[in-house]
């Protein structure tokens, strides 16, 4: 079947994912000892220990810092990355299904999503000016795009043979749609959400160090420029555990809903 | 007793100077109940056929008629395919059940079940496409056919990619759910050997452009499941005849792989 997604040809067993797991969490343990090699090598301090960094997490969460600038960047996050989902799924998926609007539009989506939008961020700090609105703008604009363009090609993929065969039944243009090519749209679809929800994560640190200075962002120019490289650590971390836990979870939403792929009888 | 009709039927596609006759003046029909085989070899126009009584294609001139009205997608004929057009994230039932948009919900669900019985899937109701062998995947595709309870059944070489031993078996499946369920069957294939065994009626095309050039009536009796007639000594004549045929035909054919070879 079509989609980006291959799946295990007969013969090829994947390796059991306890055996997996236990690799997985062997290479972790090497980072840190690598990690800890480094602070220990190079001088004044310009790398935190791994101790340093988590007792500056400690004292970070114990002030409640950590917490409330989590707090900001989520609600940017979650504002800007949601507006993008509720606005390029519909439009991905107009493109693909009315073949008129999509051939016209699509060049100008394509120009744009080629354009680096962090070029956009006076004229939105003009527009918006400095707070909530201007940094969910922000996502929004880096989030949106690979949303639109994976739904608009995941709709353009259509299986034609598929929906002959729908028509043959007598199937409406709308129960064609519903039934056919939307789920055949929709690996595609999960593509575009992780790439959205990744572009949306950096924009979201971006727009916080460009409009007013908050949030886990705000956090890290400031520990950046003063040199508390521990906490400056922290921050790093926490922002790379909520690209990880979006990510994964959208990967653990994509094999749910692809089980019909998976071949073996019940 | 005629149910369908077409007359003088001509069909090209592509536009401009690579416009490509597929039908010229095809005219033909069929009675109720009765099966018809097409067959001929790549490019005559077979599937293009099946498409226009299905109504999902209209004809550039001449008519298609079932019951001597233009067909509808859906309400006159069930297509069956070579390569089966499962959904592949629907189950077996929901495969069934999407071809009974008409139905509402439960009623649909039920009729499925029944028919999955009826091809021998019962147990594999909850099963995707994926998780069945190659012929249990054309029975299901089958059983979605009869499901809509078609006047007509229009199969398109569906047993093609089967293997052989697959292959037999569906042809005797689907002559015993004929006697069940008579339909009008078109049906075809490059096959002599399907052609004799399923047909009432052989319709002989030549390729590029697709016409019927030959109309043989198949005289054997059913059921042929019961004794073998490839024993008989008419089968062997009439399959060289048509292995003649179509052999002229392929190596007559400027656009066949095979043209010029002797």
């Amino acid at each position: 079947m079509t989609g980006p997604r291959p799946q295990n040809g007969p013969g090829r067993r994947p390796a059991g994912a306890g055996t997996v797991t236990l690799m997985r969490l062997a290479f972790l343990l090497c980072l840190i000892l690598l990690w800890a090699l480094a602070a220990a090598t190079v001088p004044r301090g310009m790398i935190p220990s791994p101790a340093a960094t988590v007792e500056a997490a400690r004292r970070l969460l114990s002030e409640g810092r950590l917490q409330g600038a989590l707090g900001q960047s989520l609600i940017t996050y979650g504002t800007g990355l949601g507006a993008a989902i509720l606005v390029g799924i519909p439009l991905g998926a107009l493109m693909g299904m009315v073949r008129l609007f999509g051939r016209t539009v699509d060049v100008f989506v394509f120009a744009l999503a080629a354009t680096p939008r962090v070029a956009f961020i006076p004229l939105i700090i003009v527009l918006l000016g400095l707070g909530i609105e201007a940094k969910a703008m922000i996502v929004f604009l880096g989030a949106v795009m690979p949303i639109i363009l994976n739904t608009y090609a995941g709709v353009q993929a259509r299986d034609e043979e598929l929906i002959e065969m729908a028509r043959s039944t007598g199937a409406s243009a709308t129960r064609i749609q519903i039934h056919v090519v939307l789920p055949g749209a929709l690996p595609f679809l999960v593509v575009g959400l992780r790439l959205g929800a990744t572009i949306g994560l950096i924009n979201t640190v971006v727009a916080e160090l460009y409009t007013a200075v908050s949030g886990l962002g705000g956090l890290l120019a400031l520990y950046g420029n003063t040199f508390r490289m521990a906490e400056y650590f922290v921050i790093v971390l926490a922002l790379a555990a909520i690209g990880v836990i979006v990510t994964e979870s959208l990967r653990l939403l994509e094999g749910r809903l692809s089980r019909w792929r998976l071949p073996g009888r019940p | 007793m005629t149910h369908v009709r077409l007359e003088q039927v001509s069909l090209a596609f592509g536009q401009g100077t690579d416009r490509m006759p597929a039908l010229e003046r095809v005219s033909l029909s069929l009675r109720r109940n009765e099966v018809v085989v097409v067959l001929g070899p790549s490019g005559c126009g077979k599937t293009t056929l099946l498409r226009l009584v299905a109504g999902l294609l209209p004809p550039d001139e001449g008519r298609v008629s079932v019951d001597d009205r233009p067909p509808r997608p859906g309400a006159d004929a069930a297509m069956v395919f070579q390569s089966f057009r499962l959904i592949p994230w629907k189950s077996a039932r929901e495969n069934v059940a999407f071809a009974l948009p008409h139905l509402p919900r439960a009623e649909a669900r039920a009729r499925a079940d029944a028919y999955l019985d009826l091809v021998g899937l019962s147990r594999f109701a909850k099963s995707w496409p994926a998780q069945l062998s190659g012929g249990m995947r054309q029975r299901l595709a089958l059983a979605r056919a009869l499901a809509a309870e078609p006047g007509i059944l229009l199969m398109d070489e569906p047993f093609a990619s089967l293997d052989a031993q697959s292959r037999e078996l569906m042809q005797i499946e689907l002559m015993r759910l004929m006697e069940r369920r008579p339909a009008t069957v078109l049906f075809v294939t490059h096959s002599v050997d399907e052609a004799l065994i399923m047909a009432d009626r052989i319709l002989l095309m030549s390729p590029r452009p697709g016409r019927v050039v030959e109309e043989l009536e198949v005289p054997f009796p059913r059921p042929r499941w019961e004794g073998d007639i490839r024993a008989l000594p008419l089968y062997a004549e009439l399959r060289r005849h048509l292995w003649d045929r179509l052999r002229d035909m392929v190596l007559n054919d400027p656009g066949s792989d095979f043209h010029g070879r002797r």
